[in-house]
């Protein structure tokens, strides 16, 4: 009856989410634009940040189309020969580094790290994605000034044999120890208005590059709460990338962590460790495929540098079962039982059928909650609780709360450990700031654009 | 006199406060299952109850550790010549303190205005079982907040939501009442905690301090490996103030947050000279807030394990050592092996000095072996936090002293 009852909540609960998802969320995956050729300008739009500032930047557009920071996070596979056409409708000349390729300039003119676009031209780099991996790319004229501007993004190389509609070929370095389930980009910037409303008020003369200091942290191009947003939300029209992630437990997620900004950032994981499997788009394993990388759970993200980990949440060795099944065996359902691997979970004497999840820690399974709950009048409770202490369940919420939930998942936040960067623009929270969610066993979660229950 | 004012009608002010907008359920409630107050004590004066130390009757597990912190606020003093305090937010230990006396005072032994900087630091080992209640005392001398507080265990493996102390995704106590958080502690190393309520704020105002959890090999080892073996451990802990913060805390002002500017840097909350001073420092109502020196001593021949963690919310800090080498051998609460594994490969490497931004923990051992009998120093290479506000000669420094002897 209670399992019943449970189940129906379980759809209702779906068919809410499944509305949720309509309204246009793109969780689960990286945004990006994937292909051989990108056609890319450099122009001039605002962001929102998250205390409703509006700031004037620089960025790349794909296609002609809207200004978005950061630029559009080009997906490519091993061994395809790219081209990326730069016009320049800026009035300086700009061009683009992608560190880690071997790149060739057609066009353009002279610039300090390689051939750049004048203003109203264009110019073209080619280069063959050799390996496999999370790189960046970004201004490589005028830098100190035009990557603050926004003039930057993410550039990842799928390892040959990956295909984007089957899950069980997702690797990040083509091997066992890169292989994933979900994958997320966390690119880190920041930003200090002044050189920005330099530019609008017309006194680029004016900008001192080493002044600097950062009000705003963004990741994936938002502040946070805009970081939890859907993809392409219509009302962050140039910042089209989200930063939300979320997994099953047991999952693997691979988590690529890009400094693109001018500050290194402690990028902490709230809920377990990861692995880190690679620095720079280059695998960390020794001469005998041996791991060499370490486990962490802040990360420092170094502006130009890049780094991949995997990172993994069971739930095992909690003490009590997070599924809240002793609830169920205290109240045993009528039934064919005891059947095989039938046992008396709580040791109250009544043979138990109730089954673990997938993946569940058997020696949690059954155990109940550990501690007395103080009551609701004096806690505060956040928006993302779900009421209740057990993953996929809702609980009793005061009136008001909570309700950013859909699915009763652990809510993890991840974040940059240098607190001052929680803010924006003096107002706290904000800032490089994101979760985690870890879902039920039962809750979809797309691996790719589409995919479909 | 005008001091004492001061507390007295702030006193009055939280008592009106609790009585208007608590309905009567607010209640002190220190979680330990089988731990009886009229035969158990704290025998051993760690600051926890521990079964494997004969301290809980009727335990519902060998390995059960329980520990009540309260959350309030306080006074610290620095480490500059006019020995500037400073308003803070911080944790307590008042295990084995009576529910019914927890509200009191500092000086009648209750947690109110008894914060420590940093907070106490806990210490439990591998498999432990371990009941943390967290009773919020309310800021005494800041009569219109109503914050609650939260325990975040940084770093623990497999964390559920429930118990992690973020405000956003779980539930924080609100100011008369305790909250139990319960860890199944599964992995051994250096890890740190912290309050996550308004985290730049609370972090900023001093709710943060040394954790570490011991492993099954033993207690002289970091991990479950031979090779990280030592002879002494000390838990040191970057952090620093912005004193502008902390003045316009107290004065009721807007605070500085994009600006935060920290000028009081320290390793266990004190600056050099203080590092080194082993006594407590009283505050400004003499009351003892810092009881962690951080003096490392050493015979001839130990090997010396830090436990380096940082919860600066700033900045990046690099702590260099003179004269002995030192070796990283944990890393994010793991031992520094291929994928944080024991059985991994040896990526343990020899340097002097590391680097650590806010919420990440190293592991670092020094060999003493060979080192000349003397004073090294502990020290961080931004030398401009080699400083107390603006007196130089001090900040976040320490002293190694190796000597036969000791």
């Amino acid at each position: 009856m209670m399992r019943y009852a449970k189940r129906r909540t379980a759809i209702l609960l779906s068919v809410t989410a499944l509305l949720l998802l309509a309204w246009g969320n793109a969780f689960g995956y990286i945004s990006g634009v994937t292909g051989t050729t990108f056609n890319l300008t450099a122009r001039h739009a605002h962001v929102t940040a998250g205390d409703g500032g509006s700031i004037p930047m620089w960025g790349f557009a794909l296609d002609g189309g809207t200004m978005q920071y950061p630029g559009p996070t080009l997906i490519v596979n091993e061994g395809d020969a790219i081209t990326v056409n730069l016009t320049n409708n800026l009035p300086e000349p700009v061009s683009i580094v992608f560190p880690g390729q071997a790149v060739t300039a057609t066009g353009g003119v002279p610039d300090t790290l390689t051939m750049a676009a004048p203003p109203g031209g264009t110019v073209s780099y080619s280069f063959t994605a050799a390996n496999p991996g999370t790189f960046t790319y970004y201004s490589g004229s005028h830098a100190d000034f035009q990557v603050e501007m926004g003039l930057l993004g993410a550039l990842i190389v799928r390892p040959s044999g990956f295909v984007e509609t089957n899950p069980a070929t997702y690797s990040a370095y083509g091997d066992a120890g890169s292989a994933y389930d979900y994958e997320y980009l966390f690119l880190l910037t920041d930003l200090d208005p002044v050189a920005h409303e330099q530019f609008e008020f017309d006194k680029l003369h004016k900008v001192d590059t080493t002044e600097f200091t950062p009000v705003y942290w963004f990741i994936n191009g938002r502040t946070g709460p805009d970081t939890l947003a859907p993809a392409k939300a219509g009302w962050l029209p140039t910042q089209p990338y989200d930063a939300l992630a979320r997994m099953h437990p047991g999952d693997r997620v691979l988590i690529r962590m890009i400094g693109a900004g001018r500050d290194l950032h402690p990028f902490h994981t709230h809920g377990n460790n990861y692995h880190v499997i690679a620095k720079d788009g280059v695998r960390l394993v020794d001469g005998a495929s041996n791991e060499i990388g370490w486990s962490d759970f802040t990360q420092t993200v170094v502006p130009g540098k890049t780094v991949d980990g995997i990172f993994t949440w069971t739930g095992a060795g909690m003490g009590w079962d997070i599924y809240g099944h002793q609830q169920d065996i205290d109240n045993p359902p009528t039934g064919d039982f005891p059947g095989a691997g039938d046992i008396d979970h709580n040791g109250n004497g009544v043979i138990d059928n109730v089954a673990a999840e997938p993946g569940e820690d058997p020696a949690d399974h059954g155990l109940p909650f550990p501690v007395t709950m103080p009551d609701q009048l004096d806690l505060t409770f956040g928006q993302f609780y779900s009421g209740s202490p057990y993953l996929g369940a809702m609980g009793a919420l005061p009136p008001g709360e909570g309700g950013f939930n859909a699915f009763g998942g652990y809510f993890f936040m991840w974040h940059s450990h240098n607190e001052k960067e929680l803010t924006n623009n003096d107002i706290f929270p904000g800032g490089q700031m994101t979760m985690m969610i870890v879902e039920h066993p039962s809750v979809f979660i797309p691996h790719y654009e589409g995919e479909t229950p | 006199m005008r001091t004492r004012c001061r507390y007295l009608l702030a006193l009055l002010f939280v008592g009106l406060a609790l009585t208007c907008a608590s309905p009567g359920l607010a209640k002190v409630y220190f979680q330990c299952p089988g731990y009886n107050p009229a035969v158990d004590s704290d025998g051993n004066g760690d600051g926890m109850l521990r079964a494997a130390d004969g301290e809980i009757s009727a335990p519902l597990y060998p390995t059960q550790v329980c520990v009540h912190l309260v959350g309030g606020d306080g006074f610290a003093t620095m480490a500059d010549a006019a020995d500037t305090s400073m308003y803070i937010f911080g944790f307590h230990n008042v295990t084995g303190v009576p529910d019914d006396q927890v509200m009191n005072m500092f000086d009648a032994g209750g947690g109110v205005l008894a914060a420590n900087w940093p907070a106490p630091t806990l210490v439990f080992s591998e498999g432990d079982y371990v009941y943390l209640t967290l009773t919020n005392v309310g800021m005494m001398m800041r009569p219109d907040l109503f914050d609650p507080h939260t325990v975040h265990w940084h770093g623990f493996p497999n964390a559920s939501a429930v118990f992690d102390g973020v405000p956003d995704n779980s539930i924080s106590i609100n100011m008369g009442s305790s909250l139990t958080y319960f860890y199944h502690v599964v992995e051994p190393g250096t890890f740190l905690y912290h309050c996550h309520v308004e985290a730049t704020e609370h972090m900023q105002m001093g709710m943060l301090g040394n954790l570490y959890v011991s492993p099954a090999l033993g207690a002289n080892y970091a991990y479950n490996d031979l090779a990280t073996a030592f002879d002494r451990e000390f838990p040191i802990q970057i952090h620093a103030f912005d004193p502008r913060f902390h003045k316009q805390h107290i004065a009721v002002q807007p605070l500085p947050f994009a600006r935060m500017r920290d000028t009081f840097p320290m390793l266990n909350g004190r600056g050099y000279p203080d590092t080194v001073n082993s006594a407590n420092i009283p505050n400004e109502l003499g009351y003892d807030a810092q009881t962690l020196p951080t003096k490392i001593e050493a015979a001839p021949g130990d090997t010396i394990l830090l436990r380096f963690s940082s919860l600066s919310t700033t900045s990046f800090h690099t702590l260099a050592t003179t004269g002995i080498p030192m070796k990283v051998i944990g890393n994010g609460s793991r031992i520094y092996r291929g994928a944080g594994e024991v059985a991994g490969q040896d990526i343990s490497y020899m340097t002097t000095s590391v680097t650590l931004g806010g919420g990440e923990a190293m592991d670092v051992l020094l060999d003493t072996t060979g080192i000349p009998e003397g004073t090294y120093f502990l020290y961080s290479t931004n030398l401009n936090h080699l400083s107390n506000d603006t007196e130089d000669y001090g900040g976040m420094m320490t002293e190694i002293r190796v000597q036969t002897g000791l």
